[in-house]
């Protein structure tokens, strides 16, 4: 274990991008960070809203087409080395959105899985995951932290 | 509120813009504020940036299918969705719903109301800045999502009301009617403490009270539904006139004042009107069966359907052609009604103030975006005051 991976353990940022989902992960997400009976910040996990400070990027639901640009803007923002994580059913396979549609066939009003747009490391499943899983997936991107030069 | 400023034609030329990624926002929505030594002149807000098509989707789909993404509409108040989704076909081909599952419908909605209603303080604090009381209201939260959980089985998407009833798996046996009433109580005493140390704190109130004013003509005039017109002294709830709410005896929360204090009070109290509601359930649930199981699909007319739900009055409606499939699916949230009222409560506040005077309206964007116009060629989202034109408020 370098002095660096020792360091970067010891302060995660976290950044939520809002997509374009539901609210289900959202608030989930925000759950899992601040609320008194998960809180992730007691193991030095921060949530953060500033791209150029973050470490994590969750993205929880489908990506529309007013939010694409953004995303890929706030992904290149962040400094390497970075993890993203895409939680939740809409942003791993597209749940109804892509999967459930009538006499359209194709859905092109949104970008789905998230991997189309920009690269994932760890996938979240569930509509809506428990905070539990995000926890657990936000503590699955840190080895890409720890192990970078 | 479209053809005033038309008509007008007054160029303000300071203009501040948020979003839409922003700290102090949840959700993705871009907000102008048109302003004049830091007061507020105009206001508008952009909400097309969550546009999924949802829609469309329905078109064409089997009706027990498509009610699935009848709830993933919002994920705040999904049980709502699916629960006026399936209210449409019950009324339109006239399926009869067994009283207990009339009731247990009615449990798990008053469950959501509390947890958003909760959500929405914990909201509000933070954008105030009061971090305890919105960590307080979140560690409260909690006791509904378990329930919700304990009931439907998913802390957020419950999946309780099906056509003609609901899953049999969401029915409640006696430990789970102990387990709710021992929540309920210790939540009760855990909530008045709360309440009364939140409306007591001179701080607190003082921030709230005197900015974001709605009058009653304004909130008529924008139709502005559920708590925002309540608070505006507008003496109206659709839960009277429901069959489901027959039983049961409660008080609608109707305060005069009309600004942004009384927006967080009036919510405050509905929490605890809930609560006698879910003790009526509790005490009272009929025996019987949970589900109705002998319908048949066929050809409906488009039928309408409305519910009030937290934020003020949601529409679903739809028609079904002869094999059963859905055509025509459209809905309306409140907070595309209640949109022109948060645009019109901003104006003539310091520009500080308003954020939480939008947020004191309960917004929840996600859920109302979702009518776009093709013209020319061109595709662009209609106004809120375009549709209440087009489509027509309540009858």
């Amino acid at each position: 274990m370098t002095l660096k991976s020792i360091a970067r353990k010891n302060a995660v940022h976290v950044m939520l991008f809002y997509s374009g989902g539901c609210n289900g992960c959202d608030i989930e997400v925000v759950n899992a960070m601040l609320s008194p009976r998960y809180d992730l910040e007691q193991y030095k996990v921060m949530l953060t809203w500033n791209p150029r400070e973050a470490d994590v990027l969750l993205v929880p639901g489908v990506v529309t087409w007013q939010m694409l640009e953004p995303l890929k803007k706030i992904y290149a923002m962040i400094p390497d080395p970075k993890a993203v994580v895409a939680v939740g059913a809409c942003a791993v396979n597209g749940n109804v959105y892509k999967n459930l549609v009538g006499d359209i066939g194709v859905n092109e009003e949104i970008f789905a899985p998230v991997e189309t747009v920009i690269p994932v490391d760890v996938k979240i499943p569930g509509c809506p995951p428990r905070p539990e899983d995000i926890i657990m997936g936000a503590v699955k991107g840190l080895p890409k932290l720890m192990g970078a030069p | 509120m479209i053809q005033e400023k038309q008509t007008e034609k007054k160029v303000i030329e300071k203009e501040l813009s948020f979003g839409p990624v922003h700290p102090a926002l949840v959700e993705p929505y871009r907000m102008r504020f048109f302003v004049n030594d830091e007061i507020v002149e105009d206001c508008e807000i952009n909400i097309n940036m969550a546009y999924r098509g949802i829609e469309k989707l329905f078109e064409g789909l089997p009706v027990e299918k498509a009610l699935l993404i009848a709830e993933r509409v919002c994920g705040i108040c999904s049980n709502v969705h699916a629960w006026n989704s399936v209210r449409v076909i019950e009324g339109g081909l006239g399926i009869e719903v067994p009283q207990r599952a009339n009731y247990i419908r009615v449990l798990v909605h008053e469950f959501q109301r509390i947890t958003s209603h909760l959500f929405f303080f914990g909201h509000a604090f933070e954008v105030l800045g009061h971090e305890t009381f919105a960590m307080r209201s979140f560690l409260l939260r909690e006791n509904f999502m378990d329930l919700l959980q304990y009931v439907g089985g998913n802390r957020v998407m419950p999946s309780v009301p099906i056509i003609g009833g609901i899953r049999p798996r969401a029915d409640l046996n006696e430990s789970l009617k102990k387990v709710i009433t021992e929540r309920v109580d210790a939540f009760e005493s855990k909530y008045k403490d709360y309440l009364n140390r939140a409306v007591e704190d001179p701080l607190v109130m003082s921030r709230l009270s005197g900015i974001g004013y709605l009058t009653k003509e304004d909130a008529l005039k924008f139709y502005a539904t559920g708590p925002t017109g309540r608070s505006s002294g507008w003496n109206y709830d659709l839960r009277r006139e429901m069959k489901e709410y027959k039983p049961f005896d409660y008080d609608v929360i109707v305060l005069n004042e009309g600004d942004t204090k009384a927006r967080v009070v009036s919510r405050a109290l509905e929490v605890l009107e809930s609560l006698k509601i879910i003790r009526q359930i509790v005490k009272g649930l009929p025996e019987g069966p949970v589900v109705n199981r002998s319908w048949v699909a066929k050809k409906m007319d488009y039928t309408v359907s409305y519910v009030e739900t937290y934020r003020g009055e949601l529409m679903h409606s739809y028609g079904l052609d002869q094999g059963g499939f859905i055509r025509n699916y459209k809905i309306r949230t409140p907070t595309i009604t209640n949109l022109a009222a948060m645009e019109q409560a901003c104006i003539g506040d310091h520009v500080t103030e308003a954020i939480l005077t939008i947020a004191s309206c309960d917004p929840c964007l996600t859920c109302c975006t979702r009518t776009e116009v093709i013209a020319n060629g061109k595709s662009r989202i209609m106004s809120d005051a375009e549709i209440i034109q087009r489509f027509g408020w309540r009858k």
